[in-house]
């Protein structure tokens, strides 16, 4: 055999790290492992105080005199404690009438999401155990209308809203307001895509054998499907309920009258304002009352989130794993 | 490399609140490996074989025992820093990552020890000895031409695989066109002699830095002596390691390739070739063949053998397939519920095997095992004398087992009658299916040669006394009789 | 077995497609064609009254919307005033904006994302907790998130006080940078644990098999990330890059949160416009649906043509 250039055989390869013996290598393994692990948890715990403070802060500040979060206290000084709480929630409350856009919220929330779970378990059934003509177009296109920015609809939805007479200039009712939140958000591709996979996961021969025992299609979504997708009707109660605790855009858009707002648009719309005691004729917002309203509105959806978190969690990670 | 295992133990913890035991999966294992032998790890799934094999890779960490590569205790020796090879069942080639980079994947991190060299004298000198035979260039690269065109890529590789060059130096090569020039000679010394002024430049070079270039093209200090560098590899010593590996495992036409679109086969070729390219000390294999069809698995497992022996690389393969274990191994252990039950030469554990479990698990059609009993100093199965021992055996209940091709028709002397029930041709032998209700379970498989012709009913057998194995009732160790 | 029954498969969609046909497919091809009409009125669809009768026509398609959106024609010839808000080359305008923070913070979101996710999964003790922890903001009201935020950053907060500035990060007088880095702080933190939860979810599917494999192959941790996991990782990477996109460019309620400043149109320019924030005060504040609806195109085209442009770059690089 020919004399190569780089003879392979007389290579002396080396692995970087390696000490002559093996105890030293043992042991400088040993170190880098313990501090590379030390530095990662330093760097997670260190990310996930920054991604935590503004809640922290949020619940603190609510507690503070309005003194202490315009200085930037960390911890409230001013006070008694339990005196700031009291006139916080009493003060904000009074002009934040917290209850009535819950009141707002839930109703539209809960009757937006039945609506939805309603159409969206008729649809995902359609979608994985019927045969039809045109199925994998229509769910195609249905998919692609999630890649179309919402504002493209929002423009005309508002003008149809108008046309139907729900958004009168005077006298809007609450009925009327209620509809214009509802309709437009009762189908949800992104629900129907959700569902239909949980759909398509159940086995045939459960459909194959309840048509032996000479049920209909529609007994067994009801009686069969709906049961052993519950978990993902959950997941889609929960999502929905989110969504319309934290819709802003159309009901603000949507609604005439501060009686019908829903909780984030009434959140950014109160005025939490006391006059200045240096110029009485200006109205200033109160930071610390601010976070009480931002408390108010956010500690609900963490308590569903420790709640619900595997629901939440599982439905949102879904939607990444097929792209 | 030797390979020592002492008293190696792998405890998985249970969990007292479920109430799940902990499970023992290896217990107290020993085994010494020779350097340069191919050693299988045996056993039924579950045994414990492929634990034991992540121990010495160290994935796996050890509850007690220690490992020894020759001298060294690598016992938690973190993986990365044993210097071994290691094929995964499924393979884990990096999906993404075409055949030639997985291949080198393992060399990118590796570094070189050697003398200090001049690179670029290195290739000016590989490269005149080369063009001292311009035909032979030419030559290498017409033989690649198809209709009447050459490729520059089978050139190039025709090249490489022909002067174990790299790829860069071959591309030259190519470029000087010698295979289309009307005097190649004068062709080649012009490019000698531009090689040669390469080499006196990098002379002079290192000459101002008070450096010698040796003929070896070693830089040496100015009294002679090397400079020895830890450094990492160059692209043309990658490349030329993984075509050296690819070439091994006969895989180089795939390097461009991605693993996807190799067939099982090939991909774990490519697995090996990753292993075998960072001249590991240790080669592992992890039921190399078990995706495989059965007739690649005969073919791929001869040319495992074949490449451990040219390699001469101390491996380990584990394997619950008795007849691929038996077919290529120096020795094997027969590993059952995290124990060594047998270790040896294959051949020798076939013949002599030291407990029941063995006895059944080694061989196919498998071995004929009976309920018996020794009684003053004879071997009964039911009422029938088989044997005789050595008298001094108490009497007690054994089971007696017998090899398929351990029956001998003799209708005249025999000692055992069996009911025959099927008679099957394959091939050179004939398989007599009996049955007896001494059986302990299943079918009894007799293998006789096809010359002899025997009915369907009662048969009346000799027994080879080789191979005929008692094993006690209790304890099913062997009772030598 | 499975006869075709069509009619019955209608029946079951017929709620969602009725649904769908006039909240998504009608408004989508109105607003198409609502960007064409000249002189549009939101109220009667068209501006010309025939006779003195309440029906109205349309007087003619025209691309002179589009014109006014970008800033080219005036949107009353009388004055030949051009209306810069949308699309500016010297100064912020909505368009500038929203690339603008499209472009950093997409890129810089996914990079800490992909850090933090990898960092979870190399650990073994509370790794469901940081996972629960990271994912939690997801969850949250964005306005009144922003709102926390805008006090944090202001100009006596807690974080000039943790860090002993005086700066004026985000209330009136604050320059256009410092807001803009204080909303890209904020969009950024909002982005975050989506992101995370799928990184994490497609780091937990990758096989243990290629991590054991390289570590035979004494890889050291930072190629492991980059030669394994990223490339693996890749789908996932470009779900997320392209999803976060298109967030990024609808980009709204974090400015409505975090700032307090009165926004309006006309008179001074507002300087942290976004597409969307056009889009919502052409269609509420001054009715001027046409220009909305332009401006909607614009924004969809913009997405359409990422989106591709993503897709075809991936075919290169993502491994699936």
């Amino acid at each position: 055999m020919k004399q190569a250039t780089i003879q392979t055989t007389h290579l002396n390869l080396v692995i970087p790290g390696r000490q002559k013996d093996v105890l030293t290598t043992q042991k400088r393994d040993k170190i880098l492992k313990a501090i590379a692990l030390i530095l990662i948890y330093v760097f997670i715990i260190a990310c996930a105080v920054l991604v935590i403070f503004p809640f922290f802060y949020m619940i603190i500040g609510s507690f503070m005199l309005e003194e202490d979060v315009i200085a930037g206290k960390l911890w409230p000084t001013a006070g008694s404690f339990f005196e700031n709480i009291h006139y916080n929630y009493t003060q904000t409350l009074q002009r934040f009438d917290y209850f009535k856009y819950v009141g707002n919220t839930l109703i539209v929330g809960f009757s937006t999401t039945a609506g939805c779970l309603l159409i969206t378990i008729l649809s995902a059934f359609a979608f994985s155990r019927l045969h039809f003509k045109g199925r994998e177009v229509l769910f195609t296109i249905f998919l692609a209308t999630m890649m179309i920015p919402g504002e493209m609809m929002v423009i005309t939805n508002y003008t149809t809203m108008n046309n139907l007479g729900l958004i009168p200039t005077q006298g809007q009712t609450r009925i009327q307001a209620y509809l214009c939140m509802i309709l437009p958000f009762i189908s949800s591709v992104f629900y129907i895509y959700l569902l239909r996979q949980n759909f398509l996961q159940i086995p045939n021969e459960l459909y194959f054998s309840s048509k032996v025992d000479g049920k209909s299609d529609w007994q067994y979504l009801w009686k069969v499907m709906v049961p052993l997708a519950s978990p993902t009707l959950i997941t889609i109660t929960i999502l929905s309920l989110i969504g319309s605790w934290n819709a802003y855009v159309w009901p603000n858009l949507v609604t005439k009258n501060n009686d019908y707002w829903l909780i984030s648009v009434a959140m950014r719309g109160s005025a939490l304002q006391l006059p200045d005691p240096l110029a009485p004729d200006v109205y200033k917002t109160q930071s610390s009352w601010t976070m009480v309203a931002s408390t108010l509105t956010v500690l609900p959806l963490l308590i569903l989130f420790i709640i619900f978190r595997k629901y939440i969690m599982k439905g949102t990670g879904r939607a990444g794993i097929k792209g | 490399m030797k390979i020592k295992i002492v008293g190696l133990t792998k405890k998985f913890p249970g969990d007292p609140k479920k109430g799940i035991k902990d499970t023992v999966a290896v217990d107290s294992l020993n085994l010494d490996i020779n350097d340069g032998e191919l050693v299988g790890l045996l056993g039924p799934s579950g045994c414990g074989k492929s634990t034991t094999l992540y121990m010495v890779s160290g994935l796996k960490d050890p509850t007690d025992g220690q490992i020894y590569f020759d001298d060294e205790d690598v016992t938690f020796l973190a993986p990365e820093k044993r210097g071994i090879g290691l094929v995964f069942q499924n393979y884990a080639l990096y999906p993404h990552m075409t055949v030639y980079k997985n291949i080198s994947f393992p060399l990118t991190s590796l570094k070189l020890k050697e003398n200090k060299k001049s690179f670029k004298a290195e290739r000016a000198r590989r490269l005149i000895e080369i063009l001292s035979n311009p035909e032979e260039i030419a030559d290498v690269i017409t033989a690649v031409e198809k209709d009447n065109k050459i490729k520059k890529n089978d050139a190039v590789f025709a090249l490489c695989s022909h002067y174990h060059i790299s790829k860069l130096l071959a591309e030259q090569i190519y470029s000087y066109k010698l295979h289309i020039s009307s005097d190649p000679k004068k062709d080649a010394t012009k490019y000698v002699s531009a090689a040669l002024i390469d080499v006196e430049e990098e002379k002079r070079e290192l000459v101002q830095q008070h450096l010698i270039l040796a003929d070896n093209n070693d830089i040496l200090k100015e009294d002679g002596t090397p400079i020895e560098v830890t450094r990492k590899l160059t692209k043309d010593e990658i490349d030329a390691l993984v075509r050296d590996a690819a070439r091994l495992v006969q895989i180089e036409q795939y390097l461009d390739r991605k693993p996807a679109e190799l067939s099982g086969g090939q991909q774990q070729r490519v697995a090996i070739a990753r292993a075998l390219v960072k001249k590991p000390r240790v080669l592992l294999l992890d039921e190399p063949l078990s995706n495989l069809d059965a007739r690649l698995r005969i073919q791929t497992r001869e040319e495992i053998r074949k490449i451990q022996q040219k390699t001469n690389i101390t491996t380990i393969f584990v394997t619950h397939d008795q007849e691929e274990a038996m077919s290529i191994c120096d020795k094997i252990l027969v590993m059952k519920d995290g124990k060594a039950m047998q270790e040896g030469n294959p051949q020798e554990v076939y013949r002599n095997p030291s407990n029941l479990f063995v006895a059944k698990f080694l061989g196919t059609p498998p071995i004929n095992v009976f309920n018996g009993y020794i009684k003053d100093g004879g071997l009964y199965i039911g009422n029938e004398r088989i044997s005789d021992v050595n008298s001094s055996l108490d009497d007690k209940n054994v089971y007696v087992a017998i090899r398929p091709e351990g029956f001998i028709i003799d209708n005249k002397n025999g000692v055992f009658s069996l009911d025959c029930k099927e008679i099957v041709t394959m091939g050179r032998d004939l398989s007599l299916i009996c049955s007896s209700p001494f059986l302990v379970s299943g079918k009894i498989k007799i293998i006789i040669d096809s010359d002899l012709k025997p009915e369907i009913g009662k048969i009346k057998f000799s027994i080879r006394p080789t191979k005929l194995y008692v094993f006690d009732g209790e304890t099913e160790e062997r009772i030598t009789i | 077995m499975e006869k075709r029954n069509n009619w019955k498969a209608w029946l079951y969609l017929a709620p969602v497609l009725i649904l769908m046909a006039v909240f998504t497919f009608y408004p989508l091809i109105n607003t198409f064609v609502v960007s064409f009409i000249k002189d549009y009125n939101s109220s009667y669809g068209f501006n010309a009254q025939i006779g003195t009768s309440n029906r109205y026509v349309n007087t003619g398609f025209t691309f002179n919307n589009y014109g006014v959106v970008l800033g080219i024609t005036p949107r009353n010839p009388s004055t030949g005033i051009l209306d810069k808000t949308f699309l500016s080359f010297t100064g912020p305008s909505a368009l500038g904006n929203t690339f603008l923070i499209t472009f950093v913070t997409v890129p810089i979101s996914v990079i800490i994302a992909l850090v933090i996710s990898i960092a979870i999964n190399s650990i073994k003790v509370l790794k469901k907790f940081f996972q629960t922890v990271f994912f939690m903001p997801y969850v949250t009201n964005v306005i009144a998130v922003g709102m926390v935020f805008s006090i944090i950053f202001s100009r006596t907060g807690v974080f000039n006080t943790l860090f002993k500035l005086d700066v004026n990060w985000v209330n009136e007088g604050a320059t256009y940078w410092r807001s803009m880095l204080i909303l890209f702080v904020y969009i950024i933190w909002n982005a975050l644990p989506y992101k995370i939860l799928i990184f994490l979810s497609g780091l937990q599917n990758i096989d243990k098999q290629y991590y054991d494999a390289a570590k035979i192959d004494s890889a050291s941790p930072v190629k492991v990330a980059t030669k394994i996991t990223i490339p693996l990782l890749s789908p996932q990477i470009l779900y997320i890059t392209i999803t976060s996109f298109i967030s990024a460019f609808k980009e709204y309620n974090s400015i409505i949160g975090l700032f307090n400043r009165n926004y309006t149109h006309d008179g001074n320019l507002p300087d942290l416009y976004t597409v969307v924030y056009y889009i919502y005060d052409k269609l509420n504040a001054s009715s001027q649906t046409e220009y909305a609806s332009a401006a909607a195109v614009v924004l969809f085209v913009i997405i359409l043509f990422m989106t591709l442009i993503q897709m075809k770059i991936s075919k290169k690089r993502v491994h699936y």
